[in-house]
C-alpha cells in the first residue's frame, strides 16, 4: 500500500505544470516500468488514466514495449479478461479479427478449463469463468459464426477435445439459433470491414443478441421473435402478476413509496461530495466504479425496466433522458388499470424515487443499521422486478437484476462484503413476502403453483436461501450441485434432478423470519391500503413541485405512439404470462442463471458468514467452497466479489449498448411521431384546400351557371345569325339565280343581236342589191324613157309620117299614073344595090377566114423557129467545145512548134557562137559571108525553099531582134494566143510584129498552105474572103423581110422556103463563128463560100432533119 | 430501148460465175456512142470496170485529152498530134538529139523534154530522176501501144497527168500506204518497222512510176486504167497487196535493203491475182465510184 501511494503521489505529479517535474516522474516511471515486470504499476497507470484522462499516462502506456501480463491461472483474472474482451469486441470487429484466431483459442482453452480445471480454482470462480465463457460463446458466434463454427469443427473434431466439447460447448449451442451468416456469409465476408461499418457497437450487441436463443441474451427486436416457449419460460415469477390487481397494487406501492425518497434523490444528486467518504472503502482499483454506481444507483435500479443513459453522459443531463425514457414504460402500467390519463406518468416518476432510494438506504446510513430498512427498497425493487418483468421484459429479468444491482452490491461490498448475500436474501425474502402478499390479495394465483414446473427456477433462488439461512453448511452444497448438474446435464431431462431438493415452497415460507415477512406484510398493507389513495399521492407528487419536466412535453411529443406502443406491449405481455400456465420447464439452464443462483446462494451465504464471523470457532465445512481454508475464506469471497464486479461491468454495458440503441429506436419513434403531427398539419391542410376546393367549386359552378347562360345567350345569337346567314344565302342563290337568269337572257340577247346584225346585214346586202337593181331598173327606166320618148317620138314622126302618108297618099291617089314605071325602077335599082353588098359581105368573110388561117400558121411558125433557136443554140454550143477541142490540140501544136522553134534557134545560136569563136581571126568578110552561107544552109534544110531568101534574112534579122527582144515577143505570142487567133497568119504576124502584116502573110502562108491544103479549104478561103455581113445581122435582116412579106400577101409556100432558108442559114452559122474572129479587123467580112456553105447546108440539115423527129 | 433489148439475157448469170467485162463492155459500147463523149461516166466507169482492151487505148485517150469528146474532130485532132509528133522529131533530128538508132523510149524522153522545154543542151547529159520515171513508164506504155504517135502522146499526157494532177497527192501516198497496211496487217507493218524498212520501200517505184517496171504490162494497164481515170489511191492498194500477197517472204526478211530488193523485183506471175485483189480492196476502202448511166 505504500508503494502504491507512492505512486499514486507521483501520478498526482504527473500532471505538474513543471516541465522538469514532468520529465523527471516520466522517467521514473519508465524505468519502474522497465526494471518491474509485475502488473501493478501498469494496472495503476491505466486506472489514474481512466480517472484522470492523463495524457501523459497515456503517454507512457503507449510506450510500453514489453507485454505486463504474465499467464497464470487465476480465474479472476481471466474472467476479467474475458469480460473485457467480450465487451471490446463489438467496438473492435474490424481491428480484432487478425486476432480472431487468438480469441478462438482463448474460448477453447478456457472451454476446457472449466472441464479440467487445472488450475484447481474454486467452483465458484468457475462459476464465473462459465459464464464468461458463454458469453464469449455467444459473442463469438455472433460475430463471426463461420470462422467460430469452423474453428469449433476443427478444434473439437480432435479426440481430446471431445469431452469438452460434450461437456461445455454442446450445452452453450443448444442457446444459439443458427446464425444466418451461416447460410448466406462466408469467412472471408465476415471479416469484411464493410459489414462492420454500417453497425455500431450496440448494433452489434444486439446482433449478437438476436441469435441468442437464451432468455437473458436474447434481444426480441426487429421481427427475432423469440419461440413463444423460451420466451415464456421464464415467467414463472411474473405468475405472481398475471392478475392487473396485483398490478395495481405493486403501482399503488410504488406510488406510496416514491413520495417519501424524492427528495433525498435530489439531495444525493445535489451532494457529489460525499462520494469519496462512501468510495474510501472501496479498493483503488474500483474506485472508479463507485463514482458511476452512486450517480447511476437509481438508473441501475431501473435499468430492469430500461437502461440509463451511457455513463459518459455529465450529471446535469442526467434527468432529461432518464425521465424521457421512463416515459413510455410508466405510461404502458397505467393503461391496464383503466385510468390512463392521470395514471402513466406519476408512476414512472415514483418509480424512479423508488429506485433511487434503495442505495441511498443502504449507503448513507451506518453499516450496521437494521437490515430491515434497508431491505426495504430492495423488496421494492424485487416486488418491481416480477412486475415490470413480467409485464415487458421477462426474459430479462434475472440478469438484469443481479447485473443492475452489481454497483449497489460493489458498494455494499466495499462497506460490508456480504451486504450482496445479505441482499438477495432479503430480495428472496421480500419476494417471498410479496408472494405472499399477492397471494393474500390474490387468490387466483396460489402457492400450488410451485408444484408447477415453472417455479423450479425461480422458487429455488428463495428455496436456496431459504434453505441457506437455516443450513450455512448446505447452501453451498446446493449450488455447486445445482452448477453441477446445470453444466453436466442442461438436457430437458434431468431439471428436477437438480432442483428436487429445493423445490419445497411450503418449508421456503416457513423458514423465512418471520420478522421480516411481517414487516413486509406490513409494508405491503401499508402500501397497498392506500391503493385508493393512489391519486392523492401523485397529487402530493405534483404539488410538491417535482412533476418531471418533460412529461407532459413528452406525452405532447409521442401522443399517440407511446400510447399504442405501450398497450401493445402490454397486451402481448399479458398474453405471454397468460400462457405461461402451460409452458413446459426449461430444459437446461444457462451459466448466467447458474450464476446468478449462485450469487443469490452466496449472499445467503454471506448473511450467514457475518452472523458466523465472529464466531470462527464454529466447525464449517469450509471445503465445501472450494477447499479452501476459512482463513482464505475473505480472499475469496473477496475475489467473487471481483468478479461479481466484472459480470456487472459487463452487464452494465450491454444495458448501455441497450440504452443507445433505445434513444436511437426513440428518436425514430420522435420523427414518426413528428411525421404523424405533419400529417395531421397536412390533413388540416387538405381540409381547407377541400374547402377552397367546394368553395372554388361552388363559385365554378356558379360561373358554369353563367357560361352556361351565355353559351345559350351565344347560341341563340349564333342560330339567329346562321338564320339570317341562311336567309341571305337564299337571298344571295336567288340573286345568283337571277343573274344567270338574266345572264342567259343576255347571252339570248347578244345571239339576238348578233342574229339581228346578220340580218342586218343581209338586209343591207339585199338594199345594196335591190340599190345595184334599182339603179339597173332605173337606168333601164331611163333607157326605156329614152325608148318611150323615142317611141314617142317615132310615134310622132309615125304620125307625121302617116300624116305625110296620107297626103302623100292623098298625092299619089292625087298622082297615081305617073309614079309607077318610076318605083318599079327604083326597086330594081336597090335590088341590085343589094345583091352587090351581099356579095361584097361575103368576100369580107373570106378574106377574114384566110387571114385568121394565115395567123394561126404564122403562130405555128414561130414556135417551131423558137425551137430552133434553141436547137441551134446548143448546137453552137456543142460546136463551140468541137472547135475548143480541136483548138487544143492546135494550140499544143503551136506550142511544140514554138518549142521547136525555140531549139532550133538555140541550136543556131549555139551554132553561131561556136562560129564566132573559130572565126576570130579571119576577117569581117569572111565573117558575113560565112553567116550568110550559114543562113542559106539553114534555110535549105529546114523548108527548101530559096524564094525566100530575102524574107528569110529578115527572119532571121527578125530573130536576131527578138532574141534580143525575148520577154516582148513572148508576150506577144501569148496575147497573140489568147486573142484567139488561131490561124498561121497571125501567129506569124505576132512573132515578127515589127514587119507589116502583107509582106509578113506571103511567105508564111505559102509556107503552111503546103501541109494545111490538102485537109481543108477553110483557111484559104478564111484568109482571102473578108465577110461583108455578120451573121446575125443577115438573120435579121432576113427575118425582117421573111415577115414584111408575110404582111404583103404571101401563100403559105413562102413561108415554109422561109423558114428553111433560115434553118440553112443557122446551120452555116458555126462555120461563119469560126471566121467571125477572123474578121473582127474587119468590120466588113466578105461574103461566105458559097460551096462550102452548100456543102454543109445540106450536111448539117440532113442531122437537123433526124434530131428533132 | 434498143440497147436494152440487145443486152444479153445471161449477163445476170456472168458476174456470178466469175466472167467479167461482159456485160461493161456493152455498157462501154453504149457509152462510147454518145458524140460529145461524157466524160465524167467514161471515168466512173473506168473506175469501176476493167476497160476491155480493145477500147482501152481510145478510152485512154480520150481522158487522158489526147482526143476531144466530140467524134467529129476526132481524124482532125489526131491528125494535128501526129503532125506535131513528126515536127518534134523532125526538130529533135535536125539538132542531132536523135538519130535512127536511138531508142523509141528515148525519142519519147527528147520530145517531151523539148515540149517542156526541158531539153538538155546535149544528149549526153545525165538524166534527171523525173527523165527515170518518164523512161520507165514509157517503156511500159511502149509494150501497150504499138503506133509510136500514140505512144508519145500517151506518155506524154499521163506523165503531165501524175506531175500536174496528182502532184499534191502522190507524197502523202506512202502514209496512206502505211495507213492502210496497218489496217489490213498491223503485224506485218510492225516487223517492217521493227526492220526500220517502211521509209525504205521503193515508194519511187511503186508510186512515181506507177509500177511501171514493177508489174508486167498485162496487169499493169489495169492499175493504170484507175490511175488515168483519176485516181492514184489504187497505187496505194496495189503496194499494200503486194505487201500482203508476199507477206511471208517479208516476214522471213529481217533486213530493210533485203526487203526493198525483194520488192523491187517481185515475182511476175501473181501479179495478176495481186492487181484483182487490190482493186477490191481499193473498193472495199474507198467505196465502189457511182457509176451513172
Amino acid at each position: 500500500m505504500a508503494q502504491q501511494a507512492n505512486i499514486s503521489e507521483l501520478l498526482s505529479m504527473l500532471d505538474s505544470s513543471a516541465l522538469g517535474v514532468l520529465d523527471d516522474i516520466t522517467t521514473v516511471f519508465k524505468e519502474n516500468l522497465n526494471s518491474d515486470r509485475g502488473p501493478m504499476l501498469v494496472n495503476t497507470l491505466v486506472d489514474y488514466y481512466l480517472e484522470t484522462n492523463s495524457q501523459q499516462v497515456l503517454r507512457i502506456l503507449t510506450t510500453l514495449q514489453e507485454p505486463h501480463d504474465k499467464t497464470d491461472t487465476d480465474v479472476v483474472i481471466l474472467t476479467t479478461g474475458v469480460l473485457v474482451l467480450i465487451t471490446m469486441l463489438p467496438m473492435i470487429p474490424q481491428s480484432g479479427k487478425q486476432y480472431l484466431h487468438d480469441f478462438f483459442d482463448v474460448f477453447g482453452r478456457l472451454s476446457s478449463w472449466c472441464l479440467k480445471n487445472p488450475g484447481h480454482v474454486t467452483e465458484i470462480y468457475l462459476v464465473h469463468l462459465h459464464a464468461s465463457v458463454y458469453a464469449l460463446f455467444h459473442r463469438l458466434y455472433g460475430m463471426y459464426p463461420c470462422n467460430f463454427v469452423s474453428f469449433l469443427r476443427s478444434h473439437y473434431s480432435m479426440k481430446e477435445n471431445l469431452e469438452t466439447f460434450e461437456e461445455v460447448v454442446k450445452p452453450m449451442m443448444e442457446h444459439v439459433r443458427i446464425h444466418p451468416e451461416l447460410v448466406t456469409g462466408s469467412k472471408d465476408h465476415e471479416l469484411d470491414p464493410r459489414r462492420w461499418k454500417r453497425l455500431e457497437t450496440h448494433d452489434v450487441v444486439i446482433e449478437c443478441a438476436k441469435i441468442s436463443l437464451d432468455p437473458t441474451e436474447a434481444s426480441y427486436e426487429d421481427g427475432y421473435s423469440v419461440s413463444q416457449q423460451i420466451s415464456t419460460r421464464f415467467h414463472h415469477r411474473p405468475t405472481d402478476a398475471i392478475a392487473s390487481p396485483y398490478v395495481d397494487t405493486q403501482n399503488s406501492y410504488g406510488n406510496a413509496t416514491s413520495t417519501p425518497y424524492s427528495t433525498p434523490r435530489l439531495a444525493l444528486l445535489n451532494t457529489p461530495g460525499q462520494l469519496p467518504q462512501v468510495l474510501s472503502f472501496s479498493s483503488t482499483r474500483l474506485s472508479t466504479e463507485p463514482t458511476q454506481a452512486t450517480i447511476w444507483s437509481p438508473s441501475a435500479v431501473c435499468g430492469m425496466t430500461t437502461p440509463p443513459t451511457s455513463p459518459g453522459n455529465v450529471p446535469p443531463e442526467l434527468s432529461h433522458p432518464y425521465s424521457k425514457v421512463f416515459g413510455t414504460p410508466a405510461g404502458g402500467k397505467g393503461t391496464p388499470l383503466g385510468t390512463p390519463a392521470t395514471s402513466p406518468p406519476p408512476p414512472c416518476h415514483s418509480d424512479d424515487y423508488v429506485h433511487i432510494s434503495p442505495p441511498q438506504a443502504i449507503v448513507m446510513p451506518p453499516k450496521k443499521e437494521d437490515r430491515l430498512d434497508s431491505v426495504r427498497p430492495c423488496l421494492h425493487r424485487q416486488h418491481h422486478l416480477p412486475n415490470d418483468r413480467g409485464l415487458e421484459e421477462t426474459s430479462d429479468n434475472k440478469s438484469s437484476v443481479t447485473l443492475s444491482d452489481l454497483p449497489e452490491f460493489l458498494g455494499d461490498l466495499a462497506s460490508e462484503e456480504d451486504s450482496v448475500e445479505k441482499d438477495k436474501e432479503e430480495a428472496a425474502i421480500s419476494k417471498e413476502l410479496s408472494e405472499i402478499t399477492t397471494a393474500d390479495t390474490e387468490p387466483v394465483v396460489p402457492r400450488g403453483g410451485f408444484d408447477s414446473p415453472f417455479y423450479r427456477d425461480s422458487l429455488p433462488c428463495s428455496q436456496r436461501k431459504s434453505h441457506s439461512t437455516s443450513s450455512n453448511t448446505q447452501g453451498p452444497s446446493v449450488s455447486t450441485e445445482l452448477l453441477t448438474s446445470s453444466l453436466d446435464k442442461l438436457g430437458p431431462d434431468t431439471p428436477k434432478q437438480a432442483f428436487t431438493p429445493i423445490d419445497r415452497p411450503c418449508g421456503c415460507d416457513n423458514e423465512s423470519p418471520a420478522g421480516n415477512r411481517e414487516s413486509q406484510t406490513s409494508l405491503e398493507t401499508n402500501i397497498l391500503t392506500p391503493s385508493p389513495c393512489k391519486i392523492p399521492s401523485q397529487k402530493v407528487g405534483f404539488g410538491s413541485g417535482q412533476p418531471p419536466p418533460y412529461d407532459h412535453l413528452f406525452e405532447m411529443a409521442l401522443p399517440k405512439t407511446a400510447y399504442h406502443f405501450v398497450s401493445k406491449k402490454t397486451e402481448e405481455l399479458l398474453k405471454k404470462v397468460k400462457g405461461n400456465t402451460e409452458e413446459d420447464y426449461m430444459p437446461s439452464t444457462s451459466p448466467v442463471e447458474v450464476l446468478d443462483r449462485l450469487i443469490q446462494q452466496g449472499a445467503d451465504a454471506h448473511t450467514k458468514e457475518l452472523n458466523k464471523l465472529s464466531l470462527p470457532s464454529k466447525s464449517v465445512d469450509w471445503t465445501h467452497f472450494g477447499g479452501s481454508p476459512p482463513s482464505d475464506e475473505i480472499h475469496t469471497l473477496r475475489n467473487q466479489l471481483l468478479l461479481l464486479h466484472n459480470q456487472l461491468l459487463y452487464e452494465r454495458f450491454k444495458r448501455q449498448q441497450h440504452a443507445l440503441r433505445n434513444r436511437r429506436l426513440l428518436r425514430k419513434v420522435i420523427k414518426a411521431t413528428a411525421l404523424e403531427e405533419h400529417n395531421a398539419a397536412m390533413k388540416d391542410q387538405l381540409k381547407l384546400q377541400e374547402k377552397d376546393i367546394q368553395m372554388w367549386k361552388v363559385s365554378m359552378q356558379k360561373e358554369q351557371a353563367r357560361y352556361n347562360q351565355l353559351q345559350e345567350e351565344r347560341d341563340t345569337v349564333v342560330t339567329q345569325l346562321h338564320s339570317q346567314i341562311k336567309q341571305l344565302q337564299h337571298d344571295r342563290e336567288e340573286f345568283y339565280n337571277q343573274s344567270q337568269e338574266l345572264q342567259t337572257k343576255l347571252e339570248d340577247c347578244r345571239n339576238m343581236i348578233a342574229e339581228l346584225r346578220l340580218e342586218l346585214k343581209k338586209a343591207n346586202n339585199k338594199v345594196c342589191h335591190r340599190e345595184l337593181l334599182l339603179s339597173q331598173v332605173s337606168q333601164k327606166l331611163s333607157n326605156s324613157e329614152s325608148v318611150q320618148q323615142q317611141m314617142e317620138f317615132l310615134n310622132r314622126q309615125l304620125l307625121v309620117l302617116g300624116e305625110v302618108n296620107e297626103l302623100y297618099l292623098e298625092q299619089l291617089q292625087n298622082k297615081h299614073a305617073d309614079t309607077t314605071q318610076e318605083v318599079e325602077m327604083m326597086k330594081t335599082s336597090y335590088r341590085k344595090e343589094l345583091e352587090k353588098n351581099r356579095s361584097h359581105l361575103l368576100q369580107q368573110n373570106q378574106r377574114l377566114d384566110t387571114s385568121q388561117k394565115r395567123i394561126v400558121e404564122l403562130e405555128s411558125h414561130l414556135a417551131k423557129k423558137d425551137h430552133l433557136l434553141l436547137e441551134q443554140k446548143k448546137y453552137l454550143e456543142d460546136v463551140k467545145l468541137q472547135a475548143r477541142g480541136q483548138l487544143q490540140a492546135v494550140e499544143s501544136r503551136y506550142e511544140a512548134q514554138k518549142r521547136i522553134t525555140q531549139a532550133f534557134e538555140l541550136e543556131i545560136l549555139d551554132l553561131y557562137g561556136r562560129l564566132e569563136k573559130d572565126g576570130l581571126l579571119k576577117k569581117l568578110e569572111e565573117k558575113t559571108e560565112a553567116a550568110e552561107a550559114a543562113e542559106e544552109r539553114f534555110d535549105c534544110c529546114n523548108e527548101g525553099c530559096p524564094d525566100s531568101l530575102v524574107g528569110h534574112n529578115e527572119e532571121a534579122a527578125g530573130h536576131n531582134g527578138e532574141t534580143k527582144t525575148p520577154k516582148s515577143g513572148s508576150s506577144r505570142g501569148s496575147s497573140g494566143s489568147r486573142g484567139g487567133g488561131g490561124s498561121s497568119s497571125s501567129s506569124s504576124e505576132l512573132s515578127t510584129p515589127e514587119k507589116p502584116p502583107n509582106q509578113r502573110v506571103g511567105p508564111f502562108s505559102s509556107r503552111w498552105e503546103t501541109t494545111v491544103e490538102p485537109s481543108t479549104s477553110i483557111p484559104v478561103t478564111v484568109g482571102s474572103l473578108p465577110s461583108s455581113k455578120s451573121f446575125l445581122a443577115i438573120k435579121a435582116r432576113e427575118l425582117f423581110r421573111n415577115k414584111s412579106e408575110s404582111q404583103c400577101d404571101e401563100d403559105g409556100l413562102t413561108n415554109n422556103s422561109l423558114s428553111e432558108t433560115l434553118k440553112t442559114e443557122l446551120y452555116k452559122d458555126p462555120n461563119l463563128e469560126v471566121k467571125a474572129p477572123l474578121g473582127l479587123d474587119n468590120p466588113h467580112p466578105s461574103p461566105k463560100n458559097q460551096e462550102s456553105v452548100g456543102q454543109l447546108r445540106i450536111m448539117d440539115y440532113n442531122e437537123t432533119q433526124h434530131e428533132p423527129s | 430501148m434498143a440497147e436494152d433489148s440487145q443486152r444479153n439475157f445471161r449477163s445476170v448469170y456472168y458476174e456470178k460465175v466469175g466472167f467479167r467485162g461482159v456485160e461493161e463492155k456493152k455498157s462501154l459500147e453504149i457509152l462510147l456512142k454518145d458524140d460529145p463523149l461524157d466524160i465524167e461516166k467514161l471515168c466512173t466507169f473506168s473506175q469501176r470496170f476493167p476497160l476491155p482492151s480493145m477500147y482501152r487505148g481510145f478510152v485512154w485517150k480520150v481522158l487522158l485529152g489526147i482526143l476531144p469528146p466530140h467524134h467529129e474532130s476526132h481524124t482532125q485532132v489526131m491528125m494535128y498530134r501526129k503532125e506535131q509528133y513528126t515536127d518534134v522529131l523532125h526538130a529533135l533530128k535536125v539538132i542531132r538529139f536523135v538519130s535512127d538508132s536511138t531508142p523509141q523510149v528515148d525519142i519519147y524522153l527528147r520530145m517531151y523534154q523539148l515540149e517542156s522545154g526541158k531539153l538538155p543542151r546535149s544528149p549526153s547529159f545525165p538524166l534527171e530522176p523525173e527523165d527515170e520515171v518518164f523512161l520507165a513508164i514509157a517503156k511500159a506504155m511502149e509494150e501497150m501501144v504499138e503506133d509510136n504517135v500514140d505512144c508519145y502522146w500517151l506518155v506524154r499526157c499521163f506523165v503531165n497527168q501524175l506531175n500536174n494532177k496528182f502532184r499534191d497527192s502522190l507524197p502523202q501516198l506512202p502514209k496512206v500506204f502505211e495507213q492502210y497496211l496497218n489496217l489490213e496487217d498491223s503485224r506485218l507493218l510492225n516487223h517492217m518497222k521493227m526492220c526500220s524498212a517502211v521509209t525504205k520501200l521503193p515508194y519511187d517505184l511503186w508510186f512515181q512510176k506507177c509500177f511501171a517496171g514493177c508489174l508486167p504490162e498485162s496487169s499493169l494497164q489495169r492499175v493504170w486504167d484507175k490511175v488515168i481515170s483519176g485516181s492514184c489511191k489504187i497505187l496505194v492498194f496495189v503496194a499494200v497487196e503486194i505487201l500482203l500477197t508476199f507477206k511471208i517472204k517479208v516476214m522471213a526478211l529481217n533486213n530493210s535493203e533485203k526487203i526493198t530488193k525483194f520488192l523491187e523485183n517481185i515475182p511476175q506471175d501473181s501479179s495478176d491475182a495481186i492487181v484483182s485483189k487490190a482493186i477490191d480492196l481499193w473498193h472495199k476502202h474507198c467505196g465502189t465510184p457511182v457509176h451513172s448511166m
